[in-house]
């Protein structure tokens, strides 16, 4: 347990604690992603694990959550590390249909994978009326081109 | 017309200004750098972000220094402001020390050359990362990173940008571990071909981390705690006032576990004596992954030197022990200042008081105050310390996943493991980013 934990640590009803959940196989991350009686503490586990153990098949149900307020950030922790091409797709597809906070995330997210296919919709992006999302993008065509 | 203007420093002004003001009677002598004191164009004005007990010891070591103007708090939590606040105005007998919530007001002041960061490890990184941007050098508690990722890009930063990093592992100025250092590095040793690190004791600092929540609390008023800052770069999840407290350590989003805790100094210590500050093991073996202690990660260099990561076994010297053996002999100190060394060595290398040990601190911010002046690298400098801490994430890595893993300190990746690679770096809740 660790240091000054007093109370048990949350739990979800159906899956249980963060390590029953972690053990999980990806399918079945996957799955719990889609369940709506599943809580948000459950889906937040599920996409930090699948960070490690997700592969194509989960791309669609992390892709999903990038226009959740709360879980927009634990699915781009678990898309950005998946070394498969439909991650790439799959965030490049939701610029569009995002605004704010959650687009920067994602613009953040296509940086650190260095996607090569987003520097046209990124470099419209850097004119955005948000300031923060004109950064971001800057920052990402930055990380994708050094050179620009 | 036009006009044109070049940068004008604070220490042009202050130099020009004291130049100008050649008339004694308006100008205190401490202006002017007499009776011992330090003149304002020599002193080094300073800033803190998110300083708590830890980094109050540090902040008092700053204090104590002649050349340090400490100028403005920046904390999440109100109670701290006022507890930095009340320590700085009381040092210099005034209430000039402003209080920030907000790091970019602190950033700011053009005033500040350089900021002491002691928050939680969460930060660590990209404030460091943000304040060399602002134009200021740091002085950064360990651990100093999260990931494998966070840590090379703290190394690159301060390396492009010219600023000076100094990481809180003291112990490289530590008058016993330097004594140590001598003997091994003065070839007393012999060959050296294995190098001893006492990483978080398990019973104090387990290995690892757990992704549990606390169950929720209401959310105090963001005046008291600004928790979503609090949070920072981490995954959000519901507020425990347990967190804020200080009781964050052994949480996944907030910690990097046992191996990093003490690692940060003592394989640190190890990559020091073996003048192996550039570079990181190329082998990662660990054993004894489950909950019972001890534990080992067992590493090896490309030039073959062994590294043992361990938390047991080592002669009860005091925390953060670390042990070089050659083939000529062996030496071992740790924070009591005790050094034991092979029968024959007994004549080369004298133990140091306890209290002389602890003054690491000190001297570790001297060292940084100096550096600053001089713009040379101090000896916990950012490719130094995010080399130590790229090894040891390395091998919490490898304790995770349970297996023995290659390395390539060359690229920072795990050739042929996916699983590993992917373990190298966390997505940042926004707006932050490396």
């Amino acid at each position: 347990m660790p240091q000054g934990q007093k109370a048990p640590a949350m739990s979800d009803p159906r899956y249980g604690s963060a390590e029953q959940i972690m053990a999980l196989s990806a399918p079945k991350l996957a799955a719990l992603l889609k369940d709506p009686s599943a809580t948000l503490y459950a889906k937040a586990k599920a996409c930090q694990r699948l960070a490690v153990v997700g592969d194509r098949a989960a791309v669609p149900a992390l892709a999903s959550l990038l226009g959740d307020e709360k879980l927009s950030h634990y699915a781009r922790t678990g898309l950005e590390p998946i070394p498969d091409p439909s991650v790439d797709d799959a965030l490049r597809a939701a610029l569009p249909k995002l605004k704010g906070k959650l687009l920067t995330g994602v613009i953040n997210s296509i940086g650190q994978r260095r996607d090569p296919k987003a520097i046209e919709p990124l470099a419209r992006l850097i004119y955005d009326a948000d300031p923060e999302v004109a950064r971001a993008a800057s920052a990402a065509l930055a990380r994708i081109r050094p050179g620009i | 017309m036009m006009i044109t203007s070049k940068p004008v420093s604070r220490r042009d002004i202050l130099g020009k200004g004291a130049a100008a003001a050649a008339a004694p009677l308006i100008v205190p002598a401490s202006v002017l750098g007499l009776s011992g004191a330090t003149p304002p164009s020599d002193r080094v004005t300073l800033g803190g972000l998110g300083i708590g007990s830890r980094g109050a010891r540090v902040l008092q070591s700053f204090l104590a220094q002649q050349d340090v103007q400490f100028l403005a708090i920046c904390d999440v939590r109100d109670e701290r402001r006022e507890a930095i606040k009340s320590i700085a105005d009381k040092k210099y007998g005034n209430s000039d020390c402003k209080m920030y919530a907000d790091q970019e007001e602190l950033w700011a002041r053009r005033d500040i050359d350089a900021v002491l960061i002691a928050t939680g490890d969460r930060w660590h990184a990209p404030l460091s990362i943000l304040t060399a941007r602002a134009g200021k050098d740091v002085y950064c508690e360990k651990p100093c990173s999260m990931t494998i990722a966070e840590s090379r890009a703290l190394a690159d930063t301060f390396q492009r940008l010219g600023r000076v990093y100094q990481a809180g592992t003291q112990r490289r100025n530590g008058v016993n571990f330097n004594r140590a250092f001598d003997l091994a590095r003065g070839g007393k040793l012999g060959k050296v071909h294995t190098l001893h690190a006492e990483v978080g004791p398990g019973d104090r600092w387990p290995p690892a981390t757990t992704h549990a929540w606390l169950p929720e609390e209401p959310e105090p008023p963001r005046q008291v705690v600004d928790w979503d800052r609090w949070l920072g770069p981490a995954p959000w999840r519901p507020y425990n006032s347990a967190y804020v407290q200080g009781k964050w350590r052994g949480y996944f989003d907030f910690h990097g576990g046992g191996i990093l805790e003490w690692g940060a100094h003592t394989v640190d210590l190890c990559q020091w004596v073996a003048g192996l500050d550039g570079t990181a093991p190329v082998e990662y073996d660990p054993k004894g992954m489950g909950s019972d202690t001890p534990y080992t990660v067992e590493c090896r260099y490309a030039n073959g030197l062994r590294l043992v990561m361990r938390d047991k076994g080592f002669m009860g010297l005091g925390s953060c022990a670390f042990r070089v053996e050659g083939d000529a002999g062996w030496v071992e100190t740790a924070d009591s200042g005790t050094i034991e060394t092979a029968e024959k060595l007994w004549a080369e290398v004298e133990s140091v008081p306890r209290e002389v040990a602890a003054e690491a601190t000190t001297r570790h911010v001297r060292d940084f105050l100096d550096c600053v002046k001089s713009r040379k690298a101090p000896r916990a400098n950012a490719l130094a310390a995010a080399q130590t801490h790229i090894a040891c994430h390395a091998a919490y890595i490898a304790f995770q996943l349970g297996r023995k893993l290659r390395f390539d300190p060359a690229t920072d990746t795990f050739p042929g493991d996916e699983q590993a690679n992917r373990m190298r770096s966390r997505a940042m809740r926004v707006p932050w980013r490396l």
